[in-house]
């Protein structure tokens, strides 16, 4: 069963690892349906 | 996990309902993968935030585990995440990650 | 291509652990939310001392008494581990204590803002006093301070925030209006911290590159702070605000924002308006953030570690128009994150780093350094952000693994080559990519590096007025100038030419002999002015400090003890020119001591002479063998030497007579007296020994901390000599011969110099001299000079004088060595000295 499809998905990004836009850009590829997507800093 | 952030989470699942809602994380190395998905699972362990002493158990994943890699278009992926794939300790991302879900995810 | 140059840099950190609990805002945050936290209660027990922040190996970095190669070697995690000779003042800045910056922040206030404890300005106000760089005019602004009384009500009752000192209040910050929340205290203090912190690196940057303040015509400051009122939240400007408090008079500025990334755009700013002439220096710089102290402040408690980030940290560059010495920022080479890349990772990379490589026709492995966001990792690891540094070169490696430039076997060796340990604060856009430039210019100069990339990065996102990230690099290389002299236009070699004085009052050989040399100079495109009168060499002096020459050439000049001149000649047998370390002066009372004091010298002069890499002879008179030793030594241990082979069967490094004629060193080095002998005999042989007519005579006066240009000529110098002296003097501006003097000096300290000497002196018959070493009195203007004293005995009457009560100092006159003592003095210290058997 797909994990992602038809989905409300959450995105915490990392500005170090892999920012917000990236990973919107994957889920929607995927069928999932991103509700907030946000990019966290550390430094 | 930022306490706005946190405060979005918790509206979020509210809304949609928890069943309905994925969490994807980006962190940058396994031990604050760990902690963000803790956060949106067990609750904020460093009760700082709004989701502290609240367990939300949503479903929770980093967007390198290949679970999820499987199911996105392969070459939106190569363009947007496979370099960051020989950066990060991905194996590390995934126990952490594997970790969590199983104790704490309830969807 | 006239490429502008990084002509100098400042960085500086204060500690600060009372900002820490009260203005971090991960502390106010927490207060607000949750007053009781254990968090808290927890963290004064992880405030460090002033003593255990300065030790801490990456804050030594920061400022430059550490190398990133030094701190590598240090095994991580470094919170634990302690420098064994912290020092505050660093070859780039320093570290300042809280009580010190208090009062540097009042001073920094314009509308009488700030007000600190009456008792508490009575004990810190000596201490800035003391400050190398602070300025009479700085330290005027010092108010006298206010009851405490008055104090804590100010913080208790009226909204101003507290000044803490060691867990004491000191003084508050109030609002500057009763509504406007751009102008309340809170704001008001974060402000003037950013001011306070960019003012005290300019000094340093001030220091470091020698720039006259009158001739810094723009600052742009790149913080991450905004001033203005409510009706210009964000008006500026810092720039101005500080450049006024460090007195640069005839400047203007203004600020540069793109978070982390700012200091990169301003680089890039500066370096273009000096390119496109509108500037001729520009002064890039970024004071310290309040809000980012103690900004993982929990995870590092919660792991016992002590609160990492309890420093602001201060940034300053300098950009000048090309000199042909220091690195250049070229301008063709830059990679710009747009709007239209995109926030991928690879696609970051690619616009900051390959995409520009690609199209200058480089590879990734073509550039030797990169410097992205410098974080200290001890910092971010336990905070989960990584090892931030790192996680760059091997994003930058993975995306040559992708372009087919590297292995993906080759992604560890990438990485080690081709990166730095990060040893930032993480004071947000003071890390990123720029901590690097000060090592860079540094490696540049002494040719270790030929090029870097700085790498800034910002996350816009967070000002919630886009969702876009940013970035801009930039490309710093090894100056190109002098290998492209030949294609510079003639116009443009003369505006660049240095002034030289030339002070010969008593030439054997007539005023009309020095005037003809002085003409024949200005035909070969030498800028020259002639002192004449008797008072020559005191005009001389007079314009050296006032800057109106820029080097001399002189019959006479009494340098201090430590300093001695390196002579340059062609020699006989194959007209090869040689330097001959040293000629007059003394490096060091001790003989063998002084030879390897001069092979330094030699080694300065030569590299300021455009020799890359000089070989190095030591002529074989008394003390050569220990010389030797010395030298091969300091350079198994970091201080590398090429040495030269003597041209005789039996080879070596110590160099015969023939040696001398045939030129088969770069740099000769011997003692003094022996080099002195050696300049006259190469140099009047053709005459019959009557007059100095060939090579490039004496040499300039080198020694460690010496900041003058002044070149020595005989008073038997002919025409020739003399104009040549004239362009050997043009070339130790040109060559910017301080600067590799303070290069190749740290260097071989580095490498142990002193320990050497001195294991070298514990050895030697005689032994270190054991009487107990005299006090010097309270200096004393010497404008007279006492001769006849034998060098080995010259700081022995130094401190004879001393004992009695007497200021004086040694120093070096051309006939040989002098005391000198203030006019007032004079018979005096004369009666002591011959009574104690110093002079007959």
């Amino acid at each position: 069963m797909a994990i992602l499809e038809g989905k409300k998905a959450i995105i915490i990004g990392d500005r170090d690892g892999i920012p917000g836009p990236a990973i919107e850009a994957c889920l929607e590829s995927a069928g999932a349906e991103v509700v907030f997507s946000s990019t966290e800093c550390f430094v | 996990m930022d306490l706005e952030n946190q405060k979005r989470v918790k509206e979020i699942a509210d809304q949609f309902g928890p069943e309905n809602v994925i969490v994807v994380l980006g962190a940058a190395e396994g031990e604050a993968a760990g902690l963000a998905a803790e956060t949106v699972t067990a609750g904020d362990p460093t009760y700082a935030g709004p989701l502290a002493g609240v367990s939300l158990g949503l479903l929770v994943y980093h967007i390198c585990e290949p679970e999820i890699k499987e199911e996105v278009d392969a070459d939106i992926y190569d363009e947007q995440v496979s370099m960051m794939e020989m950066v990060l300790d991905v194996d590390n991302i995934i126990t952490e990650m594997t970790a969590i879900r199983d104790q704490y995810t309830k969807y | 291509m006239n490429h502008s140059v990084l002509k100098g840099t400042g960085y500086v950190l204060v500690h600060v652990p009372g900002m820490v609990m009260h203005h971090g805002t991960t502390q106010t945050t927490e207060r607000s939310a949750h007053p009781d936290s254990d968090y808290l209660k927890e963290l004064p027990k992880h405030i460090r001392s002033y003593e255990d922040c300065l030790a801490y190996p990456p804050n030594q970095t920061y400022i430059g008494n550490l190398s990133i190669e030094e701190l590598s070697d240090i095994e991580e995690p470094w919170f634990d581990k302690k420098t064994e000779h912290p020092s505050r003042f660093g070859p780039f800045g320093e570290v300042m204590p809280e009580d010190e910056f208090a009062v540097l922040m009042q001073i920094c206030d314009a509308f009488d803002l700030v007000h600190l404890d009456k008792e508490f300005v009575q004990t810190a106000k000596p201490k800035l006093e003391a400050h190398p760089l602070i300025t009479a005019a700085m330290l005027s602004l010092i108010k006298e301070g206010q009851e405490p009384e008055v104090i804590r009500r100010q913080v208790e009752e009226e909204h101003a925030q507290p000044v803490i000192v060691g867990d004491k209040l000191v003084g508050y910050v109030k609002r500057a209006h009763d509504v406007d929340v751009n102008l309340s205290a809170h704001v008001i203090f974060e402000n003037l911290v950013s001011k306070a912190s960019e003012v005290l690196t300019i000094l340093h940057l001030l220091k470091q590159s020698g720039v006259d303040p009158n001739d810094v015509d723009y600052v742009i400051d790149c913080s991450e702070e905004a001033c203005g009122d409510m009706n210009q939240r964000g008006g500026g400007n810092f720039a101005k605000a500080a450049a006024e408090i460090a007195g640069l008079l005839n400047a203007t500025g203004s600020d540069t924002r793109a978070f982390c990334a700012g200091p990169a755009h301003a680089i890039v700013e500066a370096a273009s308006l000096v390119k496109a002439g509108a500037f001729k220096n520009v002064i890039v710089a970024g004071g310290g953030c309040t809000a980012k102290l103690g900004m993982n402040g929990k995870d590092h408690v919660r792991k016992g570690l002590p609160i990492l980030e309890d420093c602001l940290g201060g940034f300053a560059a300098l950009i000048s128009e090309n000199d042909g010495v220091n690195p250049e920022i070229n301008l063709e080479i830059i990679g710009r994150h747009t709007v239209g890349t995109g926030s991928s990772p690879q696609a970051v990379i690619e616009s900051l780093v390959t995409n520009p490589l690609t199209a200058a026709g480089m590879k990734i492995t073509d550039v030797d350094k990169y410097s992205p966001e410098m974080q200290n990792p001890d910092i971010t690891k336990p905070a989960g952000a990584g090892d931030v540094p790192e996680a760059n070169y091997k994003m930058i490696a993975a995306l040559g693994v992708k372009l087919g430039q590297l292995e993906r076997a080759e992604l560890p060796a990438f990485v080690k080559n081709h990166g730095l340990r990060g040893f930032a604060p993480t004071q947000g856009h003071i890390p990123s990519g720029v901590p690097y430039l000060g090592f860079a210019r540094e490696s540049m100069l002494a040719g270790r590096t030929k090029n870097a990339m700085i790498i800034g990065k910002g996350s816009l996102f967070l000002g919630r007025m886009t969702n876009q990230f940013d970035g801009i690099s930039f490309f710093l290389q090894k100056n190109t100038k002098k290998e492209a002299s030949s294609g510079v236009s003639a116009s443009a070699v003369i505006t660049a030419m240095p002034v030289i004085g030339v002070a010969i009052p008593d030439s054997e050989l007539g005023e009309e002999m020095v005037r003809s040399a002085v003409a024949s100079a200005g035909k070969n495109g030498y800028k020259a002015v002639l002192i004449e009168g008797d008072a020559c060499l005191k005009r001389m002096d007079e314009m050296l400090i006032a800057g109106e020459i820029d080097a001399a050439v002189a019959a006479h000049n009494p340098f201090p003890v430590g300093v001695a001149t390196v002579g340059r000649i062609a020699t006989p047998a194959l007209g090869r020119e040689m330097f001959l370390a040293t000629t007059t002066g003394t490096s060091a009372t001790d003989r063998v001591e002084a030879m390897v004091r001069n092979a330094i010298a030699g080694i300065i002069a030569a590299k300021t002479c455009g020799i890359e890499d000089p070989t190095v002879g030591i002529a074989n008179v008394e003390g050569g063998r220990q010389c030797e030793r010395i030298l091969q030594t300091l350079s198994e241990n970091g201080y590398s030497l090429r040495f030269a082979d003597s041209a005789r069967a039996d080879g070596g490094i110590l160099m015969r007579g023939n040696d001398l004629l045939q030129g088969s060193a770069d740099v000769m080095v011997m003692d003094t007296l022996t080099g002195n002998l050696m300049m006259k005999v190469l140099s009047a042989f053709t005459t019959g020994g009557g007059i100095e007519s060939v090579g490039y005579g004496y040499g300039p006066g080198i020694g460690e901390d010496y900041e003058k240009r002044i070149l020595i000529v005989s008073r038997a110098s002919g025409a020739a000599v003399i104009a040549n002296a004239i362009e050997y003097a043009a070339q130790t501006v040109r060559g910017d011969l301080l600067t590799i003097a303070r290069c190749e000096y740290a260097k071989a300290k580095k490498a142990g110099l002193q320990k050497l000497i001195d294991e070298s002196k514990q050895r030697s018959p005689g032994g270190p001299p054991v009487a107990a070493k005299a006090i010097a009195p309270p200096k004393e203007t010497c404008t007279e000079e006492i001769h006849g004293i034998e060098v080995m005995e010259l700081d022995e009457a130094v401190e004879a004088l001393w004992s009695e009560g007497i200021y004086a100092e040694s120093g070096m006159g051309c006939t040989g060595p002098v005391l000198m003592i203030n006019d007032a003095r004079i018979e005096q210290a004369k009666a002591i000295l011959q009574k104690k058997g110093y002079v007959h």
